[in-house]
């Protein structure tokens, strides 16, 4: 694909806090853009993107549907992603591979928590971003107190590309400040006619002020467009689209848009900015390659970087799978090179060779199939054997690894069992593949009780696995009810040894372990570290030794829950010249663990919840009260007009069930959202009940 | 408002194509009337850092500040005095000019 083309492509997410429009403003852009040919509604469960059941039912989006559409010469792949925090590892992996973004606001409530959230990922990852403030024809919209919320809640350098005309229901149009018109729709035909007009009279003063900040802001990144500025006393509209896309893709502004998406005004214009100051794939840095194992992402400053060259080797990362009629499909972003159908790939994560089958250009469910796929485009492979989530595929002249993916951590457990015996077999499969599309589910087998225990970030989540296995899978499953996802570790250092000797007649089993617990930070999983020395235990059993511990940790020693963030060396041992095998290595590893953890303070974590309540101010006592009494800790407290919203930490065990008492409480004015924050020690008390339930 | 004529004045650190770090407020004899100045850093003095330093025409310090106050990166400056502060550049020109004017 030749330089000129890439320039045309737009790789861009929408991203929001639940219902703030992302399903309906893509619905919108696709009818505009000519994919669709009429304009589908969540709420009659007919949107494009939408595709799966589950979501047309419930009129949420749950995956992230691949988009293509074209608008001005410009190709635009789209990614919609779930505005529900269960969901948040779509928005993760979307933002991942995408060079740019459509951040949605509603005009309304203006930052809400799960925006909040995904800017913060969006910053992670360095996506340039536009700001769209969405749902302004909703009464008690209101585009100013929307926009000084990124101010107060994102703490970012905005600037307005546009104001509104008129107000709530009498919104008719938008003031473009870089054009200096006014665009008015008009009636009819879903929003696909407007006009231009001269600027309302009672908003000139307004404009002039606010185009003043924009020139500022524009120009301040760029000095040849200061000098034409000083010049001119002005700057061409061209001059200004330059520095307005600088700035957005340097991150040195975020341009606010606005509309309403739902009463089609505001769309096409969003669709120009997505073309005029979003970057094509050649606009951004490209991708580092992967830390050295065991090296920390953050600091590995000087890595390689993969820039976006057709003419390179192939290297792309798979950033989806999902499993359907046809078997798996996996999404790839392409960053350098080019692949064909046929080619013979490397994944370099995995270390194995894969064959490049099908591949395909997605418009939600359906798809146009390609014979190639070049660096900056996005494509879904068919019948790839080993690539999931987060693995690189390249070329073998070239065989990078890039960057990994980071993934959250699963807060609720439920265990599953099948309703019939014989489908022991058909949901372990379904499970693994659904475990295999979703890096944020987890499934492992409780040692003790057999059953399968599947971990999840939320009782949303989980309810559409379990309902997915039903309908694709036609597996009935009986459910626990949800846990708590417990966890537990170490808090201080502790050396054990273990002395495995068995002798049954035959050659018997001999093996001691000597071995080093010791905590680790919040979050860094479990480490291994070999430090014998003189072959006090052969090479060949130490695999067996880690092996051993890393199964054991899987039940941890006070209630049976995982065993985390802790390090463990090896450091001495014995061995016999016939009776020691790998099995007897393990062996006295695992029992060295179930020792060891006995005498490192172990204590139980539970996963604590980032929770805002949105109440009006009549009931902010009950709602602090009942936080209090739910172990929670109130971080602030905002007044926003008639209503207060409360931050609190609170454990997730005491956040079941919350939903029904905090309407009863305030007589359902309030409402509330939780995100996984981090995992602190229970309290002795909780622990001493958890520990008597696990007996 | 008295309107100067401004150019580019000294870039970032002086190497390659560094964004402006200076800009020069010229009255129509070519005369230097005023500079609106980027606030750089950091400098340590040999007893403290300052992560906020801004240099006249000749490279001396002429305002040291521990950190750059928020919206206050850029200094308008006349004659040895700093007349306004603002978050960009073109404020700042704005900010000598109102200064100038009175």
């Amino acid at each position: 694909m030749a330089a000129n083309t890439l320039e045309t492509i737009r790789n861009i997410g929408i991203t929001a806090h639940i219902d703030a429009g992302k399903t309906t403003t893509t619905e919108r852009i696709l009818y505009y853009t000519g994919v669709s040919h009429k304009i589908g509604e969540v709420h009659d469960g007919n949107t494009t993107t939408d595709y799966m059941e589950q979501e047309r039912e419930r009129g949420i989006t749950i995956t992230s549907a691949a988009v293509t559409c074209a608008w001005k010469d410009h190709r635009i792949n789209i990614i919609d992603t779930p505005g529900h925090i269960d969901f948040n590892i779509e928005v993760n992996r979307s933002l991942r591979v995408l060079d740019g973004a459509i951040f949605i606001i509603e005009g309304v409530a203006g930052v809400q928590p799960q925006s909040e959230t995904n800017w913060r990922l969006a910053d992670r990852y360095n996506v340039p971003r536009i700001i769209y403030i969405n749902k302004l024809d909703r009464t008690g919209a209101d585009f100013y107190r929307a926009a000084a919320t990124l101010t107060e809640k994102l703490g970012i350098n905005w600037v307005a590309l546009q104001l509104p005309i008129g107000a709530e229901d009498q919104f008719v149009g938008l003031v473009d400040l870089v054009e200096q018109r006014a665009i008015i729709w008009e009636g009819g035909e879903l929003g696909a006619k407007f006009r231009y007009e001269e600027i309302p009279a009672d908003l000139k003063d307004k404009a002039a002020e606010y185009r003043q900040n924009l020139l500022d802001t524009a120009l301040s990144v760029d000095d040849a467009a200061m000098e034409e500025y000083f010049d001119k006393g002005d700057v061409s509209v061209e001059t200004l689209k330059r520095c307005i896309k600088k700035g957005t893709i340097s991150g040195a502004f975020r341009p606010v848009l606005a509309g309403t998406s739902f009463k089609n005004k505001g769309v096409q214009p969003l669709l120009d900015a997505v073309v005029d100051y979003l970057p094509s794939p050649l606009d951004v840095p490209g991708i580092k390659v992967a830390a050295e194992e065991g090296a920390d992402e953050s600091e590995d400053a000087d890595r390689r970087i993969i820039k976006v060259d057709p003419d390179a080797p192939f290297a792309g990362l798979a950033f989806k799978t999902i499993n359907d009629k046809y078997g798996t499909l996996t999404f790839v972003r392409a960053y350098s090179g080019t692949a064909k159908s046929g080619d013979m790939l490397l994944n370099t994560t995995k270390g194995s060779r894969e064959r490049i089958g099908r591949m395909f250009q997605m418009h939600a469910d359906k798809r146009e199939e390609i014979k190639e796929v070049h660096a900056g485009d996005i494509v879904a492979i068919v019948g790839l054997k080993d690539t999931v989530t987060g693995d690189t595929l390249a070329s073998p002249e070239d065989p990078v690894v890039l960057e990994r993916m980071a993934f959250p951590v699963p807060v609720i457990d439920i265990s599953v069992e099948p309703k019939t015996k014989d489908s022991v077999e058909k949901m372990t499969l379904g499970l693994q593949k659904l475990a295999g599309e979703d890096p944020s589910l987890r499934l492992r087998t409780d040692q003790e009780t057999g059953q399968t225990i599947l971990s999840g970030m939320g009782e949303l989540h989980l309810d559409i696995i379990v309902d997915r296995l039903k309908r694709e899978y036609g597996v009935e499953a009986n459910i626990g009810a949800p846990q708590v996802a417990y966890r537990e570790t170490i808090t201080r250092a502790h050396t054990e040894t273990y002395t495995h000797k068995k002798q049954t007649g035959g050659s018997g089993q001999f093996a001691e372990v000597k071995i080093l617990f010791e905590p680790l930070e919040r979050n860094k999983g479990i480490e291994f570290d070999n430090k014998v020395v003189g072959g006090a235990v052969p090479k060949e059993y130490i695999p067996a030794v880690e092996k051993g511990i890393r199964a054991q940790a899987d039940t941890g020693v006070l209630a049976g829950f995982p065993t985390v963030d802790f390090k463990f060396s090896l450091i001495d041992g014995k061995y016999h010249d016939v009776d020691s095998s790998a099995l007897a290595f393990e062996i006295a590893a695992k029992a060295c663990f179930r020792d060891g953890m006995k005498n490192a303070g172990p204590v139980i974590l539970e996963p604590i919840m980032d929770v805002e309540v949105t109440t009006p101010q009549d009931h902010v006592g009950d709602v602090v009260g009942d936080i209090n009494r739910r172990r929670g800790m109130i971080q602030n407290q905002e007044s926003s007009g008639t209503t207060v919203t409360v931050r609190a930490h609170v454990p997730l065990k005491e956040m079941f069930g919350y939903i029904s008492d905090l309407r009863s409480m305030t007589k359902g004015r309030a409402s509330f959202t939780m995100q996984f924050h981090h995992y602190d020690p229970v309290p002795r008390n909780i622990a001493d009940e958890i520990m008597a339930k696990s007996a | 408002m008295t309107r100067l004529r401004w150019t580019r004045g000294r870039a970032g650190d002086g190497t390659g194509e560094e964004p402006a770090a200076e800009w020069i407020g010229c009255d129509d004899a070519g005369e230097t009337i005023a500079r609106v100045v980027r606030l750089q850093g950091p400098l340590w003095t040999g007893w403290r850092l300052y992560r906020a330093v801004a240099l006249d025409e000749e490279g001396r310090v002429i305002r040291l500040l521990p950190s750059v106050p928020e919206g206050a990166g850029w200094l308008a400056y006349i004659g040895g005095q700093v007349v306004g502060r603002a978050d960009v550049p073109l404020k700042a020109v704005r900010a000598a000019e109102a200064a100038l004017a009175g």
